[in-house]
């Protein structure tokens, strides 16, 4: 394998993949950083087996030659040295040499290092790419579905499977669902039409590996091409290939859970109302459940207090836009309540009760693309 | 050992029990193979994997050249995990990275594979987290487990697997060996009971550390016969001084447990099988002295001696704990 290529593309890539390479792992073929040379262009690999970072960098891009004198080959580099290596190296290009016993020669001006090798048939073998099972989506988008959700997914690994986001494809729209079995998160949004009728496995991706993604994705990216192979889903931006492991099993049902009626229903302002609950859990929050009281009033006044004995209580009061339906006093924790409101995009916000033992329902006042569910704590 | 072939000629039963599986498609969820020191268990698991894993076997004959049977052999195939213990014992952390890898999807394809070294070493509390897995297994996952004492594992772990028990290797053929190699009769024997590898034993030999080490022992039947009440003494200025760390201590109660064994032989008159020959008069002596069910007690108790050292007991109250018990 031999190459030539401008520091800074190489290095951008380096650090790409780098976000996927952890040194503690149980394979030790996954320290090192595969880097595969062909024709086209250069491709960079990272992974530490739950994802998989690809930077690919082309050969020429927009008639800029970015890598000369191509001899095709593939080897594995030590991600512990390499990146500082190219991060230190005097000029503005690297060439980059192997040879039959797997040494590396990177050189750059007067600079010359060796370094040992390992045979890329080591390394994992990432699955190729269907296109014919993929779907766009833009960025801002898929950032967007993912704060919104990933959030709400478990913690604990009593339920490993909902450590994870539920993904599917549901009569023309993407689905995104996460539950910690005590509140839900859901944000649908329609396919467009070519792409509606696509078969789509609904797969669980582990919530860790959303957040990751949505900290590489940049938000002037255009758009991700999203395709679920058998056993690892993949998200492909122009030259970033993102792939990540699935959890294994079934997702439960949770289009059941979600109430049809509706008892009371709460109009109000997003903004208000997540401060206003943001006060009350100043001091709920040394109770272990961080829990606050939610009580209708008359001319359309919410009521919000908090109790906790050792420290003292507040109480809060914020004008609602209109009430409808049955009075309510209802309790929650305060910290699902916020990440719920925060999740909502719009200023509006449309609550739906019923009951006081039964969960309810946050929805923007406009759509109902995103939803929020929460279940009560019961209190005395 | 490459080739089920191979591994043919030392575990005749259990190779062909795993090929028949193989070619018939009958692969079980977990298999738990019990075998001595040196009776092949982790080729016979390595062996295994590549068979299931190979894209070009031949009647279950991995290929031994493809990418997935090459990176087994190095142990960097991503579907195929290894637990081995971290020091004494499996830790709580091993396991729960193996707990991750049962909810994940393999990597490569969903064909995934647990090989668990010394499976005795797992803490009960590691065992019981091991057992949801073996009670729920997914439909393309084989776990394998490796121990020395299959009784010393979780009665509910045990009957969730398959038990493959090895064959222990034939100790006379090594003793032959050994004395090709130019080592005494006596010693040849002993060293077979120490160890199935022939450089390991030709180094033990030829360490002078050792036959200090037989000396000490055969002084210690002779403290505990004669003046039992310097036992502890001796204990403490001749045996701790000799025997420094945990497994030097393994060596030396090995040893012991050889010696009484013999007395047990010369009892029931198989003198052939008698390991310290240059001792006899002493087993002779001893014989008067400890009966049968005396020596039984002794070999129960230099057992339970060899299994507090590796829960971490102070080697020190262990071997004072055991003289006492042989002297009763």
């Amino acid at each position: 394998m031999k190459f030539v290529i401008q520091r800074d593309q190489l290095m951008e890539s380096v650090q790409h993949v780098m976000k996927a390479i952890s040194s503690r792992t149980a394979i030790p073929i996954l320290t090192g950083l595969k880097i595969e040379a062909k024709e086209t262009g250069i491709k960079l690999t990272g992974s530490d087996s739950d994802i998989s970072i690809e930077s690919f960098i082309p050969t020429e891009d927009n008639g800029i030659v970015n890598i000369e004198q191509i001899e095709a080959g593939s080897i594995i580099v030590q991600a512990k040295y390499f990146p500082d290596i190219i991060r230190k190296l005097p000029q503005k290009t690297v060439e980059i040499i192997t040879d039959n016993h797997l040494n590396v020669t990177i050189r750059s001006g007067n600079a010359e290092f060796h370094l040992n090798g390992q045979d890329a048939d080591e390394y994992p073998q990432l699955p190729q790419l269907h296109t014919d099972e993929s779907f766009e989506l833009p960025t801002d988008l898929l950032k967007d579905l993912i704060k919104q959700t990933v959030f709400a997914v478990s913690t604990v690994e009593t339920r490993p499977i909902l450590t994870g986001v539920n993904m599917k494809v549901e009569e023309g729209y993407l689905n995104f669902v996460a539950t910690d079995s005590h509140r839900l998160a859901s944000r649908r949004i329609p396919l467009e039409s070519q792409t509606a009728s696509i078969t789509f496995p609904s797969v669980v991706v582990p919530g860790k590996s959303l957040t990751e993604l949505n900290k590489i994705l940049e938000e002037d990216q255009e758009s991700v091409e999203v395709s679920v192979t058998e056993n690892q889903i993949l998200f492909r931006t122009k030259n970033l290939y993102f792939l990540s492991r699935l959890l294994d099993g079934k997702y439960p049902e949770t289009s059941r859970l979600i109430p049809e009626q509706s008892k009371t229903i709460v109009y109000g302002q997003t903004k208000e109302l997540l401060q206003s609950i943001d006060r009350a859990s100043l001091l709920a929050k040394e109770s272990k459940n961080n829990v606050v009281r939610l009580q209708t009033k008359e001319n359309t006044v919410l009521e919000i207090s908090s109790n906790s004995p050792e420290v003292g209580k507040v109480v809060d009061e914020v004008t609602a836009d209109s009430i409808e339906g049955e009075d309510l006093k209802i309790s929650f924790s305060a910290k699902y309540m916020m990440d719920a409101l925060k999740a909502i995009e719009n200023d509006h916000v449309k609550i739906e009760f019923t009951g006081a033992m039964r969960p309810f329902i946050i929805r923007p006042i406009d759509n109902d693309q995103i939803l929020q569910l929460i279940l009560p704590v019961r209190t005395y | 050992m490459n080739t089920w072939a191979e591994m043919a000629k030392v575990q005749p039963r259990v190779s062909k029990m795993l090929l028949n599986s193989i070619t018939k498609d009958r692969i079980s969820h977990a298999y738990l193979f019990q075998g001595q020191r040196g009776t092949g268990k982790y080729e016979l698991s390595k062996l295994f994997a590549k068979s299931i894993f190979c894209k070009f076997k031949q009647d279950g004959q991995a290929c031994n050249e493809c990418k997935d049977c090459h990176r087994i052999d190095s142990n960097n195939h991503p579907d195929v995990h290894q637990i081995i213990p971290d020091g004494q014992s499996i830790k709580k952390e091993q396991i729960l990275h193996l707990q991750k890898e049962f909810t994940y999807t393999g990597l490569e394809s969903n064909q995934k594979i647990y090989i668990i070294v010394d499976a005795d070493k797992m803490t009960t509390n590691a065992s019981n987290r091991l057992l949801k897995f073996l009670e729920e297994p997914s439909k393309l996952t084989t776990a394998m487990l490796l121990t020395e004492n299959s009784q010393s594992i979780l009665q509910t772990i045990r009957s969730r697997c398959q038990i493959m028990a090895l064959q222990p290797l034939n100790p006379i053929h090594f003793e032959k060996k050994l004395q090709e190699q130019g080592i005494a009769m006596e010693t040849s024997k002993i060293l077979a009971s120490l160890t199935n590898n022939i450089s390991d034993a030709i180094e033990i030999n030829t360490d002078e550390w050792f036959a200090n080490a037989r000396k000490i022992v055969v002084q210690l039947i002779e403290v505990l016969q004669a003046k039992p009440d310097e036992a502890l003494l001796f204990i403490n200025n001749q045996w701790m001084t000799h025997f420094k760390d945990r497994n030097q201590l393994h060596q030396g109660l090995q040893l012991l447990m050889l010696w009484f064994k013999d007395l047990i032989y010369h009892d029931v008159g198989n003198e052939q099988s008698i390991v310290f020959t240059s001792h006899l008069d002493e087993i002779v002596q001893s014989s008067l002295k400890w009966s049968r069910s005396h020596a039984t007690q002794a070999l129960y108790a230099i057992m339970e001696a060899k299994r507090k050292l590796d829960q971490n007991v102070h080697p020190t109250l262990v071997m004072e704990q055991l003289t006492l018990q042989i002297q009763r």
